[in-house]
């Protein structure tokens, strides 16, 4: 059977045999990912992949750099979420082996990895698929998984929600300068007109569906004994974000570009 | 998964798995256990897979046990294996109760080695997806090796449940990184293994396209592949896709009797006894064996002595799904009203049933006798689901509900659930007949400090203190747990305050146990604003109380205090010690409080390793192990013996340290996390592997609170120390590590000013390492800070590191190359010295090796100080010995005495009496005569 990944399929299943266990070690296989995606035929470095994961990696190193500054109150927590968090994206490369040949990938996920070989999207909307699957979908089990494991629950205001309100600042830094390094000359005018619009706008979606997540793990925290519960929450989650991220690849989702 | 015992196809394209399953599991780690967990779809053959192991495995001598997790939500705890334990005829009763947590996990360990007895122990366990929280931490216990039982694990868990939040998740992610532990995820069969399977059954002669539509129908799931090739043979022409009408089209043409048996199984908890099943189909024995032989014969249900179970967990759930609600209910129904007949008491299934039979308030009995019995096995998760399920049966009018309120929010906060705890607190106040003010006050405090809500906590203090219905007894206990919060807040002052009034009051009206907390509350509160001696005296007094008291938990807690408080921020640490072992002792001669006993052992095997008396600090450590401490008892135990370990320099040990750790940290409890980094480092400097000791360091410092400078000074010491050990064997330094443990130690030198004056001392001594380390990485080979840390070090009476900034010294002082040899010479013989007394051996090595290299002499009689190579390579006769044993067994066979021995070897002669005893168990002696024989044959 052909790999999904051609010509770099033995790289990336080499590279998914590692788990990484702390943010350096993520950050090291994003940026190793990052790598190999741009390798992709037949879009390469154009595929819409490879755009989301140049903004989580830069999302992650930003994650990294405060983690060192000491600018988090619970530095375990965190440290601990963004590996989980990490953890589901590379579960679900690991599970994809192409449309119908992948039962165990989310759909959120599948609906962005089959467009890898084309057609070519917007790298904007692309990378926010991305967000969309990773925030949306997996952002409320990897908070539930952290704070199973630290033996504390999710509680407004603690100190564990408070950091993770810090990692929308991360986005709202993020999002601009990426978005700039994606700009044609003639978007470049536009984006001077309403740029800033634009980018509050960004902000604000993140910050929002990050917002969601929060309430959703909430949610999920109460029923997570219940495996069949937790199933149709998961099923229910999946689907909604497919279906917001079909939207953010069609054609459709060229207007945030 | 569970699919049928006996009858089953042929097993094609795992071969090579079988194999090497087996291998994996005789392939123990250094613990003496291992563990294989096989993940995969439903249907793939997990549960094929864990057959077919224990039948080989166990036609090889192994001691198999098996048991099976059950999916009805609520198990009662550890049931797998206690059920696995029963069907094996295990001569050991169920354990009811036990004193404490701990106890009941050793209990269950020495059933499961009573039953191995010398053989190894498989346990096998299938559907782990649905073990509760008490079976995973026993499992993380047992492959942790503090059972004492040399098994490996099987185990099998559903691909599907791994997705979204199970808590299995992170458990496997974080086991798969030891050695002796493997996922192997089972994949569908190909295209060629498919058509293998199917040719196997059928018998030859398939069209090739007749077998490639049974691949694609069966994704090449095995299960559905031997069902869709027996259509073949069979000549049934299959036209549904789906798996669900395959089956259902095949249940379809079961006799009557036979369908409502299938029925009924499905409904019912597996194995489903004959007696049950009878009274649930009310069928006579004739008909019912009729019915039954049908339904096997259409290979629905499996037959074992156990009773009958459906020959695959996919068919009950197609039936689920095909059964109408009402007669679901009628046959659950059935099922409880038969166990009540019958006289079961397993609660759990009986609540389960009358649950699903929609009637709740018979469900009730059962499932508060199900949080109870729970809550005797130590279970709190799952007597918390019990008692908020008894919630969900019950409505506000029903009297009964506030008792429930009560247990379930006590239950709550007890396994952790802090918020929920919290809810079910505020409904019981709202309840007309709910608890006093001051009581519901008290409750939400004591809830809300647990999760760490300290400031909210204080105010709810307050607030039952100012109660109008606070009794006198209410407030000393309020005053004393403020008092304690306050201390943990670091406002000492306030505490200060607060303990005395507390100490009042409870000298009036409270409790021994407040007296105690109130008095270690001003204890502590006095010393950190510099009066110890009175703290101490308080302190002190506490102990006399808990005394004339005799409570195991008021001695215990006393004792803890005094001993904490001694070896801690009073830095006495000789005394302390000496507490802390007589705390034990006295807890020990009353035969109680166990974990007690533990935690002081722990306090003086640290405080012994601190002050340099290693081989006390070992046996004091040995002595506490042998209590099988479990949980964070035994995480802190473990690190203790392993930071001897890697003094001592035994990398097998520490590393069996560190694997134990980490198998029981997979459970849970962050706060363990950096020591056990802290020590992974320090063990891959002494390996000379520096990537994986900075990488250790540079993962700690991502979870270090910034504001704790005492594990941050551990932690950057540690890194820079690492920088530097690279750069001295050729390897770069780390440019950006290197910045981002400066910024470490800045922090540390601009917040050093705000910590308590005990623990500044200790910040200042780690302060003064990072600055000589950092000198060290720029090649200043400058004396000067490495003569103050010595001294921070020395008047913190800490050998290791004191002697360690002097060969650091001497070794700056001698690449110089300056007049100021004889210097140099005296802090290395200095550093030799202790390093030798400490009996830290890849320290004293590095000393050696830089005496060598500079050509000092470090001692005037260097031969009466025999030192083996570190790179020696032991005889075999003598590689079970550990070093300073076979030190010992030389010095032995000189034919000196433990007196003797002792002094030149800087060890009590108790000490050597242990050893000598360790020796002679190891060697096979009994005379020292024999042992000197063995040693000079060897030799």
């Amino acid at each position: 059977m052909q790999s999904v990944w051609g010509p770099v399929r033995q790289e990336m299943f080499d590279l998914l045999q590692t788990h990484p266990d702390d943010v350096p070690a993520v950050v090291d296989q994003l940026t190793k990912l990052q790598d190999i995606l741009g390798r992709v035929p037949p879009l390469l470095a154009e595929n819409p992949l490879c755009d989301f994961n140049k903004l989580y990696l830069t999302i992650t190193e930003g994650v990294l750099e405060r983690l060192y500054a000491g600018k988090f109150k619970d530095p375990a927590f965190l440290s601990r979420l963004d590996v989980e968090f990490a953890a589901r994206y590379f579960d679900a490369l690991r599970a994809w082996a192409g449309p119908e040949a992948s039962p165990l990938c989310p759909r959120v996920w599948s609906g962005l990895f089959q467009r890898i070989p084309g057609p070519d999207c917007r790298p904007l909307p692309a990378a926010c698929a991305g967000v969309n699957a990773h925030i949306n979908f997996d952002l409320p089990f990897a908070l539930v998984t952290t704070f199973d494991h630290l033996g504390t629950d999710p509680i407004d205001d603690s100190d564990q929600h408070l950091d993770y309100l810090q990692i929308n600042e991360i986005f709202a830094h993020s999002i601009p300068g990426l978005r700039r390094g994606y700009l044609d000359k003639w978007q470049l005018l536009i984006d001077t007109m309403n740029g800033s619009l634009d980018d509050w706008w960004q902000g604000e979606a993140v910050e929002y569906t990050r917002n969601v997540a929060w309430r959703n793990a909430q949610k999920l925290w109460g029923l997570r004994h219940d495996m069949s519960a937790t199933d149709k929450e998961r099923a229910h989650l999946d689907r909604v974000a497919a279906d917001l991220g079909k939207l953010l690849l069609s054609p459709l989702g060229e207007f945030l570009q | 998964m569970a699919s049928e015992e006996g009858d089953d196809g042929p097993l094609v394209g795992r071969t090579d798995t079988l194999a090497g399953v087996q291998s994996d599991l005789r392939n123990v780690g250094p613990g003496g256990t291992a563990a294989v967990f096989v993940t995969g779809e439903s249907g793939v053959g997990k549960s094929r897979l864990l057959r077919e192991t224990a039948r080989a495995m166990s036609a090889a001598g192994v001691a198999v046990l098996s048991g099976t997790c059950l999916d009805i939500g609520d198990a009662s705890p550890l049931h797998p294996v206690l059920q696995a334990l029963r069907q094996a005829n295990s001569p050991a009763q169920q354990p009811t109760s036990a004193d404490d947590p701990g106890a009941l996990l050793d209990r269950v360990s020495r059933d499961l080695r009573e039953l191995a007895g010398d053989r190894h122990l498989l346990l096998v366990l299938d559907d782990l997806q649905w073990a509760d929280r008490s079976t995973r931490q026993l499992l993380l216990y047992l492959l942790a090796g503090l059972g004492g039982v040399r098994l490996s694990v099987l185990a099998a868990v559903r691909a599907e449940a791994l997705h979204g939040a199970h808590p299995l998740r992170r458990v496997l992610a974080e086991l798969r990184r030891l050695r002796s532990v493997k996922v192997v995820d089972l994949s569908p069969l190909d295209r060629e293994q498919t058509l293998e399977l199917v040719n196997a059954i059928a018998g030859g002669g398939i069209e090739p396209e007749d077998s490639d539509r049974v691949f694609k129908r069966s994704g090449g799931n095995p299960f559905v592949v031997e069902e869709l090739a027996r259509d073949l043979r069979d000549g049934r022409i299959e036209l549904s896709d789906t798996l669900r009408e395959i089956f259902l089209s095949r249940v379809d043409e079961l006799p009557p009797k036979a369908h409502s048996v299938v029925h009924a199984v499905a409904a019912g908890v597996e194995p489903v006894e004959h007696v049950v099943l009878a009274r649930v189909t009310k069928l006579g024995e004739d008909e019912l064996i009729e019915a039954i032989h049908a339904a096997v014969a259409h290979r629905f249900v499996a037959s074992s002595p156990e009773g009958y179970r459906l020959r695959h967990r996919l068919v009950a759930e197609v039936l689920e799904a095909e059964v109408l609600p009402a007669q679901a209910a009628s046959l659950h129904r059935r099922y409880a009203e038969a166990m009540e007949a019958g006289g079961v008491v397993d609660h759990a299934r009986l609540a389960h049933h009358w649950q699903k039979a929609g009637e709740p308030a018979r469900a009730l009995p059962s499932v508060v006798a199900a949080a109870r019995s729970a809550e005797k096995l130590y279970g709190f998760t799952e007597a918390h689901r019990y008692w908020s399920l008894a919630l969900d049966l019950t409505t506000d009018d029903v009297p009964e509900r506030t008792e429930l309120l009560a247990h379930a929010a006590e239950s709550a906060h007890l396994c952790g659930e802090h918020q929920r705890a919290l809810t079910r607190l505020a409904e019981l106040a709202a309840r007309p007949d709910a608890p006093g003010r001051c009581e519901l006050h008290l409750r939400r405090a004591r809830y809300l400090a647990a999760a760490g809500r300290s400031a909210t906590a204080e105010v709810e203090y307050e607030l039952a203190l100012q109660a109008p219905d606070c009794t006198p007894r209410q407030r000393a206990s309020a005053a004393a747990y403020l008092a304690e919060l306050l201390v943990h807040l670091g406002r000492y002052g306030d505490a200060y305050d607060r303990a005395s009034e507390a100490l009042d009051q409870a000298a009036e009206n409270g409790t021994t146990a407040d007296l105690v907390r109130a008095s270690a509350a001003l204890g502590y509160s006095s010393a950190f604003r510099e009066d110890p001696d009175a703290g101490l005296a308080v302190i002190r007094q506490a102990v006399e109380i808990a005394e004339r008291s005799g409570h195991p938990d008021d001695l215990g807690v006393a004792y803890l205090h005094l001993a904490e408080l001694l070896t801690g921020p009073l830095n006495k640490v000789e005394e302390g010690v000496l507490v802390a072992r007589r705390g034990a002792e006295r807890l020990a001669s009353l035969g109680v409080g166990r974990s007690y006993q533990t935690r002081l052992l722990a306090i003086a095997g640290n405080g012994l390793f601190r002050v340099g008396q290693w081989a006390e600090a070992d046996q004091v450590l040995e002595a506490a192990m042998r209590h099988r401490p479990s949980g964070a008892d035994a995480v802190e135990l473990l690190l203790a013996r392993c930071r001897l370990w890697v003094g001592f320099g035994d990398v097998d040990a520490a590393v069996r340290d560190l694997d134990a750790v980490a198998t029981l940290l997979a459970g849970g409890g962050a706060r363990h996390v950096l020591p056990m980094l802290t020590l992974r480092s320090g063990l891959a400097m002494w390996q000379r592997q520096h990537a994986q000791a900075r990488a250790a360091v540079q993962r700690g410092l991502t979870e270090t609170r910034s504001d704790d400078l005492m594990l941050l000074g551990i932690l950057a010491w540690h890194g820079l120390r690492a920088e530097a050990e690279a750069l001295s064997d050729g390897e770069q330094v780390d440019p950006g590590a290197l910045r981002r443990l400066k910024t470490v130690v800045e922090r540390m030198v601009d917040g050093v000013g705000n910590a308590a004056t005990p623990v500044r001392g200790v910040i200042d001594g780690y302060i003064d390492l990072c600055n000589a380390e950092i000198s060290r990485i720029e090649q200043r080979h400058d004396p000067e800070p490495w003569v103050r840390a010595a001294a921070a070090w020395d008047r913190r009476s800490q050998p290791y590191p004191a002697a360690y900034s002097r060969l650091r010294r001497a070794e700056a002082v001698l690449t110089r190359r300056t007049t100021r040899r004889a210097t140099a010479v005296v802090a290395l013989r200095e550093a030799y010295t202790m390093a030798i007394a400490m009996g830290a051996r890849p320290f004293t090595a590095e000393i050696v090796a830089t005496a060598q290299r500079f050509r000092v002499a470090l001692a005037d009689d260097a031969d009466t100080v025999p030192l083996n190579p570190p790179s020696a390579v032991p005889d075999d006769e003598l590689s079970i010995l550990t070093q300073r044993e076979r030190e010992v067994l030389a010095a032995m066979a000189e034919g000196l005495t433990n007196r003797e021995i002792g002094e030149k070897l800087f060890i009590s002669e108790r000490t050597v009496g242990v050893h000598v005893g360790h020796i002679f168990d190891k060697l096979q002696v009994r005379t020292r005569v024999q042992a000197s024989r063995v040693f000079l044959t060897a030799a």
